[in-house]
């Protein structure tokens, strides 16, 4: 208990900490870009996204890497502090990963995607202003109000969401061959005995049935 | 020389993801208290492993094989590294030696650190290799893990966020209903706009329309109008209302995508 107290007030969950947490997550992944650029691997996206930037690099446009990752960023820095969680995915991946980067390419700005130090040390800028405009729509909106919005609620939902994650993997094992839908079925069974949450069963079961009995493509 | 220059950035890069992803997934669980940083699906399926150290290393385990192909095979990892490889991860590492999530999962300081070992190591190993992965596994990872995340994401959760929203009250379930369903419309999935409508009713619940609700409505507005325009939300509406799109806005949208 007295850890959590500490916690609380630590530099750990403090407000002005989360625009060090961009920061540092901003500089890994606009390095990453830096490795795409120059090495072809590492980009933090998923394929059709880095496509689009892989379009501008062969001669296209930017622009739709550009405009698809600013509106990401954009939209997700608006949301972010006001259901309390920050989007990573459409704000750091998408946004600093793929529609900055864009951006300079498609104006002719090549330096800071070249030099490793240089990816690092942009990453790093833009990660910290984007954690302080967070933090500070923060202040002017959920932070300074008594209410908690709710929380409560989310929080609960939260919790309720994950437990239907097993029986879905089962599902989905079902569906993709008969050895994988077994093997799911039985590890779930067997973690649920053990009083296990039934999801990681279900993996495991799949993936053993899976590597001896591969699922048959067409 | 190729090699090592690789590694040691892939070892830069991740340990500085790791310990921002670590950070921010243990900061989630204190929101909104504290601003976390990670995703909702991230919460959802860490909560899903139910602090079990063993279900978090296998959903990890499950994802690196894809991320591990997609990397090989194209050169992109994929957002599945930080939205579940590295924090389940962490939450393994830490689980197997205290189980009480509070001080591991829940613990922004231990989380990070340990995701930035991590982070180095994953993202390090996944860089420098070329071995290709047994495609049995990849198969695996693509035709079961994959859909029932879609499944997780796209459906259950909104219910399951959708059901709190009404049960609630009467105006986190109006609000949440209405921005729901428009969300999915404008942004392809329902549960930013139910968490919005939860945040709206429960915050005129407890303080009336004051200027900070009265701030968050037009935030909202604003959030919605932008990400429909962006995703071009207009256009496809005019269309399949059988309204033909008008010139001027056409080129509004073009100046965007031109002149970036």
């Amino acid at each position: 208990m007295d850890n959590n107290e500490n916690l609380k007030t630590g530099f750990w969950l403090s407000e002005w900490a989360f625009p060090i947490f961009t920061a540092f997550l901003a500089a890994g992944v606009f390095a990453g870009t830096h490795m795409y650029y120059v090495h072809h691997i590492g980009a933090f996206n998923e394929i059709a996204i880095v496509a689009m930037l892989e379009a501008g690099l062969k001669g296209g446009s930017f622009g739709a890497a550009a405009a698809f990752g600013a509106s990401f960023l954009f939209a997700r820095i608006l949301e972010g502090p006001l259901v309390g969680i920050l989007d990573i995915g459409g704000s750091i991946m998408t946004g600093v990963g793929i529609g900055i980067p864009a951006i300079f390419l498609s104006m002719g700005i090549t330096g800071p995607l070249e030099s490793f130090p240089l990816a690092l040390f942009t990453g790093a800028a833009i990660g910290l202003a984007i954690g302080c405009i967070i933090i500070i729509i923060r202040k002017y909106t959920v932070a300074s109000n008594e209410s908690t919005f709710g929380a409560d609620v989310m929080m609960g939902a939260g919790n309720a969401s994950g437990r239907y994650l097993g029986p879905m993997i089962v599902i989905a094992a079902a569906m993709a061959s008969i050895p994988v839908g077994i093997g799911a079925t039985i590890g779930a069974a067997a973690f649920y005995a053990w009083k296990k949450p039934i999801a990681g069963g279900a993996i495991i079961g799949a993936m053993i049935l899976g590597a001896i009995f591969p699922i048959m493509t067409k | 020389m190729d090699f090592i220059e690789i590694l040691m950035k892939s070892v830069i890069i991740g340990a500085c993801m790791g310990f921002a992803v670590g950070a921010g997934a243990a900061r989630m669980f204190h929101a909104p208290q504290a601003q976390g940083m990670g995703a909702f699906r991230t919460l959802g399926e860490l909560n899903a492993c139910e602090g079990d150290p063993i279900a978090h290393f296998s959903f990890g385990l499950g994802f690196l094989f894809n991320s591990w192909a997609s990397i090989v095979g194209t050169g992109a990892f994929t957002q599945d590294v930080a939205h579940r490889i590295i924090p389940n991860w962490a939450a393994a590492v830490l689980l197997m030696r205290n189980k009480n999530v509070a001080e591991t999962l829940h613990n922004p300081a231990k989380m990070a650190l340990t995701g930035a070992v991590i982070g180095a190591v994953v993202i390090g190993v996944m860089n420098s290799t070329a071995v290709a992965i047994p495609t049995a596994l990849q198969l695996i990872a693509t035709k079961v893990l994959v859909p029932a995340a879609n499944w997780l994401i796209n459906l259950v959760m909104p219910i399951v966020f959708w059901m709190a929203a009404l049960d609630a009250g009467r105006r986190t379930g109006v609000w949440g209903t209405v921005l729901g369903g428009l969300s999915h419309l404008v942004m392809g999935n329902a549960v930013p706009g139910i968490v919005l409508g939860i945040l709206i009713g429960k915050g005129v619940d407890d303080g009336g329309w004051n200027h900070i609700t009265r701030i968050l409505v037009v935030a909202v507005v604003l959030l919605f109008v932008l990400s429909g325009f962006f995703r071009e939300f207009d256009i496809k509406l005019l269309t399949e209302f059988y309204v033909d799109v008008p010139d001027g806005l056409k080129a509004f949208h073009a100046l965007f995508k031109a002149g970036a």
